[in-house]
């Protein structure tokens, strides 16, 4: 009786290594997938400032916005876009620069969005 | 507009990166020209990963940038060095524009845009700098 426990025992602690052994490499599989997602939504960034020729950093201070959130750069953008309006002797420039901030500041909540995205489609648990 | 400094940077990093080639100990001219040749086979390739991805992010985000309607606005962020052409742009005044209709067209653009009021500290910054600049070199 007790070798037939004995038996038991070491397979079933067989069975929990390899089920601890594969959960393991699942994690790593999904952390090194994050890795190159936001490896991949930094390029975006850089790329997004490059093309624009505006940093998230400078769009940022424009619409004077310390986080990314979308109802206070739209608020910013909505109130900074009305006073320059060249129509009430404002600087059509100075609108520009802030339209072109909003835009900038869209394309990174856009590149953020797809990280997000592709990080939930490798842990469909969460 | 001009290319924003941290934009550009990356890109410069990465292209460094993909010309290093590592150093080879002294041996014999072939056995060097054989390293040489087979290292930068390997450079060459790996320049090319480093390309490819960073190249489809390009194709990417220009597909999404909007293009109909905002084309009439100035592109690109603020000067990194402020011109007196772009002063005069967002004070709203020709560069040849006398003190006083500088110091008028200050008031006005910074009354609109105060931080008091809602306004951004940015752009008052840019504002001041730009008076500053026209009356720097104005006469009249």
């Amino acid at each position: 009786m007790a070798k037939y426990l004995a038996q038991i025992v070491v397979m079933g602690v067989q069975v929990v290594g390899r089920a601890f052994a594969r959960a393991l490499q699942q994690e790593y599989a999904a952390s090194q997938a994050a890795a190159r997602a936001r490896g991949r939504s930094g390029q975006q960034s850089a790329a997004a400032s490059s093309i624009t020729g505006m940093s998230l950093q400078e769009a940022q201070q424009i619409l004077n916005v310390s986080t990314l959130s979308p109802e206070e750069i739209q608020k910013s953008y909505e109130h900074l876009f009305k006073v320059n309006e060249k129509s009430v002797g404002g600087s059509f420039y100075l609108q520009s620069k802030v339209v072109r901030a909003k835009e900038r500041l869209d394309e990174e909540l856009n590149i953020q969005k797809q990280e997000q995205n592709q990080q939930s489609q490798q842990n469909p648990e969460t | 507009g001009n290319m924003a400094k941290t934009g550009a940077a990356p890109v410069d990093e990465i292209m460094r990166y993909a010309e290093y080639s590592p150093k080879t100990n002294i041996r014999s001219d072939a056995e060097i020209d054989r390293r040489l040749v087979s290292v930068r086979v390997v450079v060459g390739r790996y320049a090319f990963q480093l390309w490819k991805p960073l190249g489809q992010a390009f194709s990417e985000t220009v597909k999404k940038m909007p293009s109909a309607g905002f084309s009439s606005y100035y592109k690109g962020g603020f000067e990194q060095k402020m011109s007196r052409r772009e002063a005069g742009l967002i004070l709203g005044v020709s560069p040849a524009a006398t003190k006083t209709k500088v110091r008028e067209a200050h008031r006005r653009i910074m009354v609109l845009n105060h931080p008091d009021k809602g306004g951004s500290p940015y752009l008052a910054a840019k504002i001041n700098e730009a008076k500053d600049l026209m009356e720097k070199e104005t006469r009249r």
